[in-house]
């Protein structure tokens, strides 16, 4: 791996745009070059070399290992799209930290602010600290959020986090969100989402999901009236065939969404649970 | 007896609240070029008619802040002023336009897009919710005739029209003959659900008593039902169960229902999500029977904002122009937002006084930065401006375009001559632009 080292050398005063800082616009670049690259100040473009220390040079995009020094809280969109290699950052970081990204792998050693992973496509985003709001989201308008990859997140992440998820068992793609503790409407509009929260949640989880998993090793503050409690499991088959072991209280819905997989069936007035729009929450 | 000296204008349109009374008829004198007397307005719009006579509270010159007290300029100073400050910064915003006319806000997505800066419009702090909801999932509507002609089934939900839109149940939604409700109120059914005993809560024939910031569970709950499900609780959000079975009999059993919303389920807690399971709701009730929704709009012309930004830029508010084309992003660049965190570093303020209705420490931001406001009264925002730009104000002393709630545009009238030196709000923003060109040499 090439390591390609950025400094922080001037905090910029408005939130700077700097999707140039990704192993893609990296790539077969010398540091020179990489300082020559459009990052955006307000209304004024600058480059990355006004605002960051460079050394080292670009190779092939997977062999990019880019490493991140200062403090990064107002700087958005790094490693946006980006479709392999690395970046590590060693403190906190700005909005849509590696939003559409499709390859490669991000640490951000800190906490991360609002879009973090947003409609993530593949690759692996991890967070140690905290996130913000729709972390892992559909944009506004979107009716495809996050496709595939993994999202980890050690702390509490805020609200409406993998709205919009897209998953398929036949295609294999498994959009996973892994995390502390969420906020309110976790999954919202989730049409194949795996989420797990090793900590508590708010209020409507798995709002509109119309099929995915949501397991809750916590409590959750209120469970949404369309839910239906089906009974206790001792382990959880996620969609990826991955087993979770545990007491666990299984519920099926949401079923105020027309489109819910797991419906009822109109002969028996059963719920058919076909392994999807499942919500456990441990008991 | 006619007054020689009064002139009368007829079908006026009222520019207070979205409802768009198109019918008013207002007297001038024409010696002191004064509003005497408004007929057929509401209270409000009444108010508003009377609130433009010259007197202490309005702006007739181009005002500077100097030393901390204003001094009147000439408007070319007052515009080379203010084009200076926009021209420096490097982050602006410019927000309101809610109450002025479609060619001022037009002019102001000019102008925005000019500076590279932030535009937004008051449905940021009003009905974005609903833009955001409409995005995600669509809106069945339709004008506002035909759920007068149609409707037996109308629900206020969160919204409170005998108050913020006075003449709305006469002239629209209750208690107007139409041409399949011939008895008027005694032919539609009225439901209301707020938390509070409102006023229109009281007329209606029920009333949902939801609990505050519950309204996602409550819907929720009419949407399970609806679908057939047995609902495990007894009780959602201080409703009974029993009720919302009632409630759900009485949505599937009329003929053509719609549910008016408004602040109480915009600007509550779960925001674009109450309106989002409010439209799936009315999606699924078209499976029984014909339904739709619409918002309540405030301003006269926030769904004229709305509409001016989106078919200029693509988007209805919360535009970025940094990069020199627009972007959209609510949370990200909606103006609570970028002040607080203290993002921008100057305003401009065109028909709207958010130091009335922004959070305390988003005006504390804005207060720091050099601020101007395109403002006829004096408001909290005015009076806090480094430069005052006297408008004339739309509707009542210059002609324009104005959507109506259900986004019918209608042509506003001008009834009288505005005092002073005012200009438009078009002309006032065209001059703007004229001098930002200049002094960036385009």
């Amino acid at each position: 791996m090439t390591e390609i080292k950025l400094k922080l050398k001037k905090e910029p005063e408005y939130p700077l745009e700097a999707e140039a800082i990704s192993p893609d616009q990296f790539a077969g670049k010398s540091a020179i070059e990489i300082k020559k690259l459009i990052v955006y100040h307000g209304n004024e473009e600058k480059t990355l070399g006004d605002f960051f220390d460079v050394s080292g040079n670009g190779s092939e995009i997977s062999d990019i290992k880019i490493i991140i020094d200062g403090n990064l809280s107002n700087v958005k969109r790094i490693g946006e799209k980006m479709t392999g290699g690395e970046i590590i950052i060693n403190s906190d970081v700005g909005m849509h930290i590696g939003n559409n990204m499709s390859g490669g792998k991000i640490l951000v050693n800190g906490n991360a602010d609002d879009w973090a992973g947003a409609m993530l496509k593949g690759g692996e985003l991890e967070i140690i600290g905290d996130a913000g709001h729709y972390v892992g989201a559909a944009y506004r308008g979107f009716w495809k959020g996050m496709q595939n990859g993994l999202i980890k997140v050690k702390g509490k992440i805020g609200d409406e986090a993998l709205s919009w998820a897209n998953g398929s068992k036949p295609a294999k793609r498994f959009p996973t969100l892994i995390c502390g503790g969420a906020g309110s409407f976790l999954g919202v509009h989730s049409h194949g989402g795996t989420i797990i929260v090793e900590g508590d949640c708010n209020r409507c989880i798995g709002a509109d999901q119309v099929r995915g998993t949501i397991v809750v090793k916590g409590k959750i503050t209120r469970i949404l009236p369309s839910f239906k409690k089906l009974g206790e499991v001792k382990e959880i088959e996620l969609m990826n065939g991955d087993i979770i072991k545990g007491k666990f209280i299984e519920y099926s819905g949401d079923h105020s969404v027309e489109k819910n997989h797991s419906k009822i069936d109109k002969k028996t007035g059963k719920i058919s649970n076909s392994s999807n729009g499942r919500l456990f929450v441990a008991a | 007896m006619v007054d020689k000296n009064i002139r009368t204008v007829t079908d006026v349109i009222c520019p207070f609240c979205g409802t768009l009374c198109d019918d008013l008829e207002v007297d001038i004198d024409i010696r002191e070029e004064k509003v005497v007397e408004v007929r057929n307005g509401c209270q409000i719009g009444t108010k508003k008619y009377f609130s433009s006579n010259p007197g202490e509270h309005r702006y007739n010159k181009p005002l500077i802040k100097e030393n901390g007290s204003y001094k009147e300029v000439k408007w070319d100073e007052a515009i080379d002023k203010a084009a200076d400050i926009l021209v420096k910064a490097k982050r602006p915003l410019l927000y309101g336009f809610s109450s002025t006319e479609c060619d001022a806000q037009g002019k102001g997505v000019e102008l925005a897009e000019l500076l590279g800066g932030i535009l937004d419009n008051t449905a940021s702090v009003c009905h974005g919710p609903s833009l955001l909801a409409i995005q995600d999932v669509g809106a069945p509507t339709s004008t506002l005739g035909e759920y007068k002609n149609r409707a037996d089934l109308v629900i206020f939900w969160g919204s409170n029209p005998v108050h913020a839109h006075p003449r709305h149940l006469g002239r629209y939604s209750d208690l107007i003959r139409g041409y399949f409700r011939k008895d008027g109120a005694s032919d539609r059914f009225l439901v209301v659900v707020d938390p509070r005993n409102t006023h229109t809560a009281q007329l209606a024939d029920m009333h949902i008593q939801v609990n505050p910031n519950e309204d996602y569970e409550l819907l929720n709950a009419i949407r399970a039902t609806l679908r057939g499900v047995e609902l495990d609780e007894e009780e959602i959000s201080g409703v009974p169960k029993k009720k919302i079975i009632e409630l759900v009999n009485t949505l599937k059993s009329c003929k053509f229902g719609v549910i008016f919303f408004g602040m109480g389920l915009t600007q509550t807690l779960s925001h674009h999500r109450n309106i989002d399971a409010a439209i799936c709701l009315v999606r699924e009730l078209n499976d029984h029977t014909k339904f739709l929704l619409t918002p309540m709009r405030g301003h006269y012309n926030v769904a004229g904002a709305n509409q001016v930004f989106a078919w200029q830029t693509g988007y209805s508010y919360s535009i970025d122009f940094s990069k020199g084309y627009p972007r959209y992003n609510p949370g990200e660049f909606s103006s609570v937002d970028v002040l607080m965190r203290k993002e921008i570093d100057a305003s401009l303020i065109v028909a709207s006084d958010p130091a009335s209705n922004f959070p305390a420490a988003a005006v504390r931001n804005m207060f720091k930065y050099p601020l101007i406001s395109i403002e006829p009264h004096h408001t909290p925002t005015s009076v806090n401006a480094d430069i005052i730009l006297p408008p004339a104000i739309a509707g009542i002393e210059c002609e324009g375009t104005a959507y109506r709630m259900d986004s019918v545009p209608l042509r506003l009238r001008k009834v009288k001559d505005p005092p002073g030196d005012c200009l438009t709000d078009k002309e006032i923003i065209e001059r703007l632009i004229e001098a930002v060109k200049k002094k960036k040499g385009e």
